[in-house]
């Protein structure tokens, strides 16, 4: 019905043009998401409900049985685990990148440039070789733990590379410049009379801060979660390298599904499942985050 | 200006200053009338609910500024300031961008602490007390209401930083709702507001505090001119009303006028001239606040003699004026020299008066209420004249016309003398 | 003039090879474990024969079959570990080898051939082995070390690092209950539950790509790994001593085998052959320290070499691994439970 209006009606053509150039402008990012983001979602939600043959190759017979098993204990304790040691580096990145995020943004710009960089160097370094090169400072006789014995402050060597803290260590380095970069980007653009005006109103620095910088850099915070909070949760080469792979992640299972163990059914349905928490997580913790813009 | 015939010089840049184009339009002339220099207006605007400017204010003092000096790095903002500020009163700081009024502003706010010198309040020295202790508050240019709050989350934002109880917090929003006229609007987000209820969210949360005194740094100038000009006489009228002290900071000379019962003109971060406002343009102390606040021909000349009432001044284009003795001090060989532009009294036919020149129109600038005329009255002295829009009547101004420009010897006022 | 002719021939003859190659562009794709083939020998097989070996590396079985069995590429020739050739081969996987083409077969000691994995020696021919044994770290552990029981008696808590392997760490456990290391049931993992239970909260660290390196750092003095990581440290320093479990070891055999429709048949049994000349082999031992099934090179190893402990052990219980498909869920269940439980 709609196309032969529009065909006798010009001026409706008109209005048209610019959509198309719109969609063309998008298409390159549509087929983007489509090819590397939709594609391989659906590949897994299909194997999801697959089964695996003897030499670990995907038989499309189709069960439940892969989310049966992820209701095992032994796996929803690993999902339970996962999501404590992502919070735990989330509230650490939180609680060290706020001050430094917030730090920068309001720095004058050409100091602000030169931290940005200095907070980026670390990535031109691949991130297995800033791993290793933390696993060669926390090591037994290692760097960190010579000073603090040269320093007396460490009676024997320093036990901390191969336990979960070197775990949340490496998961908060790692992390930390995702949380640092929105909060910059809010903190930036924070109106600096806003601050004045909380002072000015009688609220003390602690107040201006928790009653209008808080929330006024909110979407800087939020953003920051997710950031941090999500790939935590999967990361795997961290638990592996620095928490020596004695503590299983999430990530760890499904990685291991998709190697060792060939049982790329199950790993699907365990990134699925993962997929959907953080879907109905994201879509919550949006909600309430708009909620309190509105 | 750019139609002065004159080689450039120190004599036609003294000529320029007279060119500034500020708009001054309370004031009627008429190129019919015979000239009578009783029939003149008040510059000043005569606003129906508007008490006249200087009306009484205490006279006791809210606020002193003893030597207060402000640097920034190498920059001095504020330099060695003494300033008085009664109670009750409406002070303006006036000046261009860049003058320091905004740090002064600042430093009362205690935003700034001072690098030397001190601020008072009522008696009590605050120089060094951060903002959120002082009974100080501001309407910010920007307004900066808080955006994740409603209307009323915002005025009460004060008062529960003060632990206001809450039932007194409800009834001092209500009212301060209602003091800036936007009853019902309290569950309202900032975003939905238009740009004059902002500024009256800022000005209501402000006040709600009951400040000894309000700051308020240019919060009109993000409003269009008809509504602008309703939010001063609003204000003025709010700032009577609560007799609360006020100290308005603009760079609009007029906005200053209307308004303030004294104006401090600001410049290179000292005061350059403090007085009402009448005293203000009438009587500018200096050759800056002359050009600054409305508009003035400006002109330098030597004393060549004086008879005890009135007094000579040859100007270094060679025309020579009447000025009263009485403004000169004995001694003075050279005087700066300011006349209104609407103190210029155009006629067709030669009046029996002192300081009346023969000149041509060279410029006729419609200004809307008036119309700009610019008459050249020797080879290198060009006089900037105001009169009553007359361009549809047959009596209308036309380039090229000879004229006579008549100018009372009170209203040429001695600036600068030395 | 007998010598002009025969240049005049040879120059025939290498302009005919030169013309050959351009016509034909003979090559073998080699999928293989990196760091495993040297350089050298793919050079000298190339200037014999002319043919271009193309190798890509895999770093786990696991990853070679998601490449091979993905059919992306087309391979000339893989090196499984035993296991693996036996599961390849049951789900008909690889092209039975010709071994008219390999007479070198005759060079490889016996005890490496006819394993349980490839009984009728059809479809593989063994690259290199090694075990999965015991290094102690002999200047900070005194007392002997024969066994896992020693290892894990609770002297060593947090002194050790294990490979992160889910079924090597079964197959440890497995021995000390006395049960057959290739047949995982549900009832084999429970007995050997309660062990783990107790051994896996010793360890300090799993590493299964350089295990070595948490042994050199000193952050561990023990550890249970590949013998040619063991065989490194040994060269290393010597006091990285290697033992193989008292309860037995697993003997693993990585082999070169033909996948099915491999498109350059005849020249992957080619290199087969060249592999397994003595003088080629002894190539591969002195850049990577693994045992050597070709017992003509062994002969030609230095003492030194020989006298690696980890390279060339005393004789022990060895056994090789089967497949065990659909079981390796069960395996993975258990020790990512025990590890969480840790």
């Amino acid at each position: 019905m709609a196309a032969p209006r529009a065909s006798t009606d010009t001026s409706s053509g008109a209005k048209r043009a610019p959509r198309t150039i719109g969609w063309l402008l998008l298409a390159p990012l549509l087929l983007w998401l489509l090819a590397f983001v939709v594609a391989p979602t659906a590949i897994l939600f299909v194997y999801s409900f697959c089964q695996r043959d003897e030499l670990g190759q995907v038989v499309f017979s189709f069960t439940g049985g892969n989310y049966a098993r992820i209701l095992d204990p032994v796996y929803l304790g690993i999902f339970g685990r996962s999501l404590w040691y992502a919070a735990l580096t989330t509230a650490l990145c939180l609680v060290i990148g706020y001050p430094v995020g917030y730090y920068i943004g309001r720095s004058p710009p050409a100091r602000r440039s030169l931290l940005l960089l200095l907070m980026m160097i670390p990535f031109w370094i691949s991130f297995l070789l800033r791993t290793y090169a933390w696993i060669s400072l926390l090591k037994g006789e290692g760097l960190v733990s010579s000073l603090l014995q040269g320093l007396h402050l460490l009676a024997g060597p320093l036990d901390i590379l191969y336990t979960p803290t070197a775990v949340v260590l490496g998961l908060v380095y790692t992390y930390l410049p995702f949380m640092i970069l929105p909060i910059f980007t809010s903190a930036e653009k924070l109106d600096h009379s806003m601050i004045e005006a909380a002072l000015d109103l009688g609220a003390g620095p602690v107040r201006a801060f928790t009653q209008v910088i808080i929330p006024l850099t909110k979407p800087g915070i939020f953003a920051g979660v997710l950031l941090v909070f999500v790939p935590s949760i999967g990361m795997f080469a961290v638990t592996d390298l620095m928490g020596g792979a004695k503590v299983p992640m999430i990530g760890n299972v499904i990685q291991n599904q998709f190697g060792q163990a060939r049982d790329w059914p199950f790993g699907a349905a365990l990134g699925i499942t993962f997929l959907a928490l953080f879907a109905v997580a994201f879509w919550f913790l949006h909600d309430r985050g708009a909620e309190g813009r509105r | 200006m750019s139609a002065d015939p004159s080689p450039p010089g120190a004599e036609s840049a003294l000529a320029a200053r007279a060119a500034s184009s500020k708009l001054n339009p309370n004031v009627q002339n008429h190129p019919d009338t015979q000239l009578e220099w009783e029939f003149r207006l008040t510059p000043l605007p005569a606003m129906p609910a508007m008490p006249a400017a200087g009306a009484p204010v205490s006279t006791e003092t809210m606020v002193e500024l003893r030597g207060v000096t402000k640097r920034f790095a190498s920059v001095t903002a504020v330099d060695a300031v003494d300033l008085t500020i009664r109670k009750g009163e409406f002070l303006t700081l006036l000046g261009p961008s860049g003058c320091g009024k905004t740090t002064l502003l600042r430093l009362l706010a205690g935003f700034e602490i001072p690098t030397t010198g001190q601020i008072l309040i009522e008696g009590q020295d605050v120089s060094n007390i951060p903002p959120y202790r002082r009974d100080v508050n501001q309407v910010f240019q920007s307004y900066a209401i808080f955006p994740h709050l409603t209307v009323e989350e915002n005025i009460a934002f004060g008062l529960k930083m003060r632990h206001v109880p809450l039932a007194e917090r409800c009834a001092r929003v209500e009212e301060a709702l209602a003091l800036v006229s936007l009853a019902g609007l309290g569950k309202r987000r900032p975003h939905e507001l238009s740009g004059g209820q902002r500024q009256r969210v800022a000005l209501a949360r402000a006040l709600v505090c009951r400040p000894k005194v309000l700051l308020l740094d240019e919060p009109l100038s993000a409003l269009d001119a008809k509504l602008r000009h309703d939010m001063q006489l609003e204000l003025k009228q709010l700032q009577r009303q609560l007799g609360i002290t006020f100290v308005f900071v603009t760079h609009d000379q007029e906005e200053a006028l209307i308004m303030s019962d004294r104006i401090a003109v600001i410049h290179r971060g000292r005061i350059d001239q403090l007085g009402t406002a009448t005293e203000i343009y009438h009587a500018p102390a200096s050759a800056f606040t002359a050009d600054f606040i409305g508009e003035a021909n400006l002109l330098d000349g030597d004393i060549v003699s004086s008879n005890g009432v009135t007094a000579l001044v040859r100007l270094d284009e060679g025309v020579e004026v009447t000025v009263r003795a009485a403004a000169l001090r004995p001694g003075s060989t050279r005087a700066l020299l300011s006349i209104r532009p609407e103190k210029i009294y155009i006629t067709r036919t030669k009046p029996a008066k002192d300081n009346c020149f023969k000149g041509a129109i060279e410029n006729e600038i419609f200004r809307g209420a008036m119309d700009e005329l610019r008459i050249r009255v020797a080879h290198n002295l060009q006089l900037m004249a105001m009169v009553a829009n007359e361009s549809a009547h047959e009596h209308a101004w036309h380039k090229g016309d000879t004229v006579y420009c008549a100018i009372h010897t009170d209203d040429i006022v001695v600036v600068e003398q030395k | 003039m007998k010598n002009y002719l025969g240049s005049l021939f040879a120059l025939g003859l290498a302009l005919g090879a030169a013309l050959d190659v351009s016509a034909a562009k003979k090559e073998v794709n080699l999928f293989g474990w990196s760091e495993y083939v040297p350089q050298a020998v793919l050079d000298q097989f190339e200037a014999e024969t002319g043919i271009k070996v193309n190798y890509e590396t895999y770093a786990s079985n696991e990853e070679m079959l998601s490449k091979l069995l993905g059919g992306a590429a087309e391979f000339d020739l893989v090196q499984p570990s035993e296991y693996v050739v036996e599961a390849l081969a049951a789900k008909g996987k690889l092209e039975p080898i010709d071994f008219a083409n390999i007479p070198n077969i005759k060079n490889v000691a016996p005890e490496f051939l006819r394993q349980p994995h490839d009984p009728e020696q059809k479809y593989s021919v063994p690259y290199m082995a090694g075990t999965v044994g015991i290094v102690v770290n002999t200047a900070k552990v005194k007392e002997p070390v024969a066994g896992m029981a020693d290892v894990f008696s609770g002297k060593y808590k947090d002194r050790i690092v294990a490979l992160n392997d889910n079924r090597e760490i079964l197959t440890w456990a497995l021995r000390v209950v006395g049960r057959d290391i290739n047949t995982i049931s549900p009832e084999a993992i429970a007995a050997a539950r309660p062990v783990l239970a107790k051994w896996l909260p010793q360890i300090k660290v799993y590493d299964s790509d350089s295990p070595k390196t948490a042994l050199l750092n000193g952050d561990v003095d023990i550890g249970v790994v590949w013998s040619g990581e063991a065989a490194l440290l040994y060269q290393e320093d010597k006091k990285f001593a290697y033992v193989l479990p008292q309860e037995g070891a697993h003997l693993w055999i990585d082999s070169l085998v033909i996948p099915k429709g491999a498109p350059h048949k005849a020249d992957a049994e080619k290199f087969i052959n060249f592999i397994l000349r003595p003088e080629v082999s002894v190539l591969i031992s002195a850049d990577f320290p693994y045992t050597n099934p070709n017992a003509e090179a062994r002969k030609l190893l230095s003492a030194e070499q020989l006298a690696n402990p980890a390279s060339y052990p005393p004789p022990c219980k060895l056994e090789t691994f089967h497949d065990i498909g659909k079981a390796a869920a069960l395996v993975d269940k258990l020790i990512t439970d025990l590890k969480g439980g840790s």
